[in-house]
């Protein structure tokens, strides 16, 4: 197992490079640059602040630098505004990361509830009600939600405030962000645990006597949680790191909007920076899955 | 593209949700679910604390090194220059207590304000405006409005601000400015953030290392932040909201009764409203498109006017007109038909929706012309669109592309009109799309993501592509130096080509001349000049002039903007 997760971590570092140096090389072939304005800056200006970004040396040079820099633990600072990397990190990921650990719990816990009871309850009516739930929320992307959530909540029963200096909503963005994930795990739960139950193995605790919450929780569901597992890693990596749409609406100041508007200002910095980061927290929550797997099936051979 | 969508599906579902709700409460009565804040909300309880919204984070709040129109509003009113606007959009002394210019319009002295303050109690001297001019200027700091210090003869990009032309007497007192040449618009500067003061002692311990020529000072709320306007930051949740609060020691801190100011910082204008509406705003700086005929119709939707002109520019060089088989003169003819193909108001009408005016000049009206008037004299075009429509067509014939008789295109014309994908520009396209296919001419719209887009049409990698302009301070200069031949704005590409007959040196000179006039009324027809020359062209094609839409609860009075797009929050008073 250690000599196992060993290698996975320095496989995990050659990903990492792999997908810097492709970034890299991809975030400087698009065009536009981050001192373009529709007022153009004056020539000499935008030298200076390049030679100060280091942008004027040729680009491998740039990338060993930036290179040499991240081992040191250093991000560099943004081009648009000229903060450090690390600042913006350390005061948005804690914000996403909290609304999205809460909002994966939830979805994980109720959608394994949820897809347990309509497998065991198949085509009674707590079936019927639960899948038709979900094929509604399934079908509604999360702007959709947010919006609604937004609408209802803030504007008609004006339970919550729209905006609130200082204040960060938690309840609307949980729900926003758990409900697409939730329907997903409940299906999947729904799916593999009545695969589950028809396998040889319960048939046989069952005609050994042992008792149904048994063969239900620690044959049934345990077997059918590694479809979910596969799932929920890489679901959890993305929902940590934040959803621009959501963070959008609900003014959250989170990650999430970072990807996508450090790419349109064509912050080197910050791209490369947000890159990495995800990357770090895929590879991450990759190895926790297979690590996870293991635990729940003792079958799964990990080399 | 995504955000696109996103603001797309939020106004569809917002309106959705709307009809749904007015219905029931036409049934009901209801007014918690009618869909509205409380309509009749003319009294807030607290009379100190205002909430707005301008728009996303600004990069800077860096008096010096903001670009935006909001990092404006929020330096106007956190800092203060030598001179600041009054409620009627009138300069007046603001640091400086009061003024002499010199005979010859090169040299001004300002009388410091007696007993000023920095937000942390240092007191501030004319030496402070020394510092902060020389270091908004200089080539380390390479500030985006940089260009603004060339009214100063000691500058250069190479090595900022010489130390003979901004000078402070020894006591703080006063201080001497020299010019390089008569700038009518220099009080206009002087009350224009780039020539903010900014505090040497704060900036300075904020520099992490020799390397940081900027400063971390204004990254944040803190110790750092020391400001000399009517607030102070004192908290800063980036991308979510910031607070700023009433500075003590600013000189007129008498007259400032809203103590705390709350601003949201979003790109969502739907949010935005939604916030508005709910009444958590107070003011809110943009009214989505969607929500613009709800919103016009309520007595809190205020209209002001704004320098700038939406136009669209023609590539001088592009390969259209040879393929076409039009030599230099017949192509501006076309060009010239172009420009009275557009129906400017249904444009208006139904894209800007704010009764913009059409624009039939380059530079807009109501601009000064540096010599006590309006600029704007004439119509390059009349607005009557048939009698322009038929005169285009005509146009056309004279270089053989149109035949009345039949009224079609004697050979089929496709052109590209490039432009960013977000919305309003898109629809704009596609009404001159429109236009244009009245007499048949193929008009393509090419969209290109914003920052890609600046690329393109900087190369010159277009046939005609939209242009927007909003001025930085009230003179026509501002927008007629923008097509120099070696400015970075020079889109369509004028005496890039030397083979072509058009003398663009001569564009040049006229621009070096109006620099150095110092006779206004001189100045102004040179200006007028320079602005035929450009219009001759034909290259430039006037849309519409700017105006500034706004929305601020009807309990709030005091609040007042600048043609320059600045708002003023701190007369502000709350009923």
């Amino acid at each position: 197992m250690t000599k196992y997760v060993v290698k996975r971590v320095l496989l995990a570092f050659v990903t990492i490079i792999v997908i810097s140096l492709i970034t890299f090389f991809a975030m400087n072939a698009i065009p536009g640059g981050p001192f373009n304005k529709e007022k153009a800056v004056n020539e000499a200006v935008i030298k200076q602040l390049e030679a100060r970004y280091n942008l004027d040396k040729p680009l491998w040079e740039q990338y060993i630098l930036y290179m040499k820099n991240l081992a040191h633990g250093d991000f560099g600072v943004s081009l648009k505004n000229n903060r450090e990397i690390s600042d913006i990190f350390a005061e948005s990921f804690p914000i996403s990361a909290r609304i999205g650990l809460i909002a994966a719990v939830i979805a994980i816990i109720s959608g394994i509830v949820l897809g347990s009871i309509a497998a065991l309850m198949r085509n009674k009516w707590p079936d019927r009600v639960i899948i038709f739930f979900i094929t509604i929320v399934t079908s509604m992307p999360s702007f959709v939600v947010a919006t609604l959530l937004l609408y209802y909540f803030c504007m008609v029963l004006g339970m919550f405030q729209a905006f609130s200096a200082g204040q960060n909503m938690t309840l609307l963005p949980v729900i926003a962000l758990s409900l697409s994930p939730m329907a997903y795990i409940t299906r999947l739960t729904k799916t593999s645990m009545l695969d589950a139950l028809g396998q040889d193995y319960i048939r046989t605790a069952k005609a050994k006597g042992v008792s149904p919450r048994k063969v239900i929780f620690v044959h049934g569901l345990r077997n059918a949680l590694i479809p979910v597992i596969t799932y929920v890693g890489p679901m959890i990596a993305g929902i940590l790191t934040g959803s621009m749409v959501v963070e959008a609406i609900f003014n959250l100041g989170g990650l999430g909007s970072k990807f996508v508007s450090a790419i349109t200002n064509r912050d080197y910095t910050l791209i490369m920076a947000t890159t990495i980061f995800l990357a770090t927290v895929m590879v991450i929550a990759n190895l926790l899955t297979d690590i996870v797997y293991k635990i729940v099936d003792p079958r799964i051979k990990l080399d | 593209m995504k955000k696109k969508l996103v603001s797309l599906v939020l106004v569809a579902t917002m309106a959705l949700s709307m009809v749904a709700c007015g219905n029931k409460a036409a049934t009901n009565g209801d007014k918690a679910s009618s869909g509205k804040a409380p309509e009749v909300a003319t009294t807030k309880e607290d009379k100190t604390t205002l909430n707005i919204w301008m728009s996303s984070e600004p990069a800077h709040i860096d008096p010096a090194l903001n670009s935006s129109v909001d990092g404006g509003c929020l330096a106007v009113n956190s800092f203060e220059g030598l001179m600041r606007y009054n409620d009627k959009g009138e300069l007046e002394p603001a640091c400086a207590e009061s003024y002499e210019v010199s005979e010859d319009g090169l040299t001004y002295t300002f009388t410091m304000r007696d007993g000023l303050k920095w937000s942390n109690g240092d007191e501030l001297t004319a030496k402070d405006f020394v510092y902060s001019w020389k270091r908004a200027a200089s080539p380390e700091v390479a500030a985006d409005y940089s260009y603004l210090a060339e009214i100063f003869p000691s500058f250069t990009y190479e090595e900022g601000l010489g130390d003979e032309d901004v000078v402070a007497s020894e006591d703080g007192k006063t201080l001497t400015v020299k010019l390089g040449a008569v700038c009518p618009y220099f009080l206009d500067l002087c009350a224009f953030p780039f020539f903010f003061p900014v505090n040497e002692k704060a900036v300075e311990a904020s520099k992490t290392d020799a390397n940081d020529p900027v400063g971390a000072w204004a990254n944040d709320a803190g110790d750092n932040f020391v400001c000399n306007g009517a607030y102070v930051l004192s908290s800063w949740n980036h991308d979510s909201d910031m607070t700023y609060v009433k500075n003590d020691n600013y000189w007129d801190a008498d007259s400032v009764s809203v103590t705390t100011l709350n601003v949201m910082l979003t790109a969502e204008n739907t949010v935005a409203y939604t916030a508005y509406q709910t009444g958590d705003l107070d003011f809110i700086d943009d009214i989505p498109v969607a929500e613009m005929e709800v919103a016009k119709t309520s007595p809190e939707y205020v209209v002001l006017d704004n320098l700038g002109t939406y136009y669209a520019s023609f590539n001088y060089n592009t390969g259209l007109y040879k393929e076409l088989g039009l030599d230099e003169e017949q192509a501006k003819v076309f060009r010239h038909a172009i420009t009275l193909l557009i129906d400017r108001q249904y444009i208006i009408d139904t894209v800007g929706q704010n009764n913009q005016v059409a624009a039939t000049s380059f530079i807009p009206a109501g601009c000064a012309d540096g010599n006590g008037g309006e600029f704007k004299n004439k119509d390059y075009y009349s607005t009557d669109y048939d009698a322009n429509v038929e005169e285009a067509k005509s146009l056309l014939e004279s270089i053989g592309l149109f035949d009345t008789a039949s009224d079609k295109l004697t050979k089929d014309i496709s052109l590209t009109y490039l432009t960013n994908n977000s919305e309003g520009n898109v629809k704009i396209g596609e009404c001159i799309q429109a236009d244009l296919a009245t007499v048949g001419i193929n008009l393509t719209i090419d969209q290109e993501e914003w920052n890609v887009f600046q690329e393109t049409r900087k190369a010159g990698k277009y046939d005609f592509a939209r242009e927007g302009w909003i001025m930085d301070y009230n003179d026509p200069i501002n927008m007629l130096e923008m097509y120099t031949t070696n400015s970075g704005n020079n889109n369509p590409q004028f005496g890039k080509d030397s083979s072509k007959k058009l003398d663009w040196s001569k564009y040049d000179s006229m621009i070096a001349d109006i620099r150095k006039e110092a006779d206004l009324a001189k100045r102004a027809d040179l200006m007028h000049e320079a602005e035929d020359y450009l219009m001759d062209t034909w290259c430039i094609i006037p849309i519409y002039y700017y105006n500034d839409p706004y929305m601020i609860k009807d309990y709030v009075k005091g609040v007042y903007g600048t043609v320059e797009g600045m708002k003023y929050f701190y007369h502000a008073t709350i009923n």
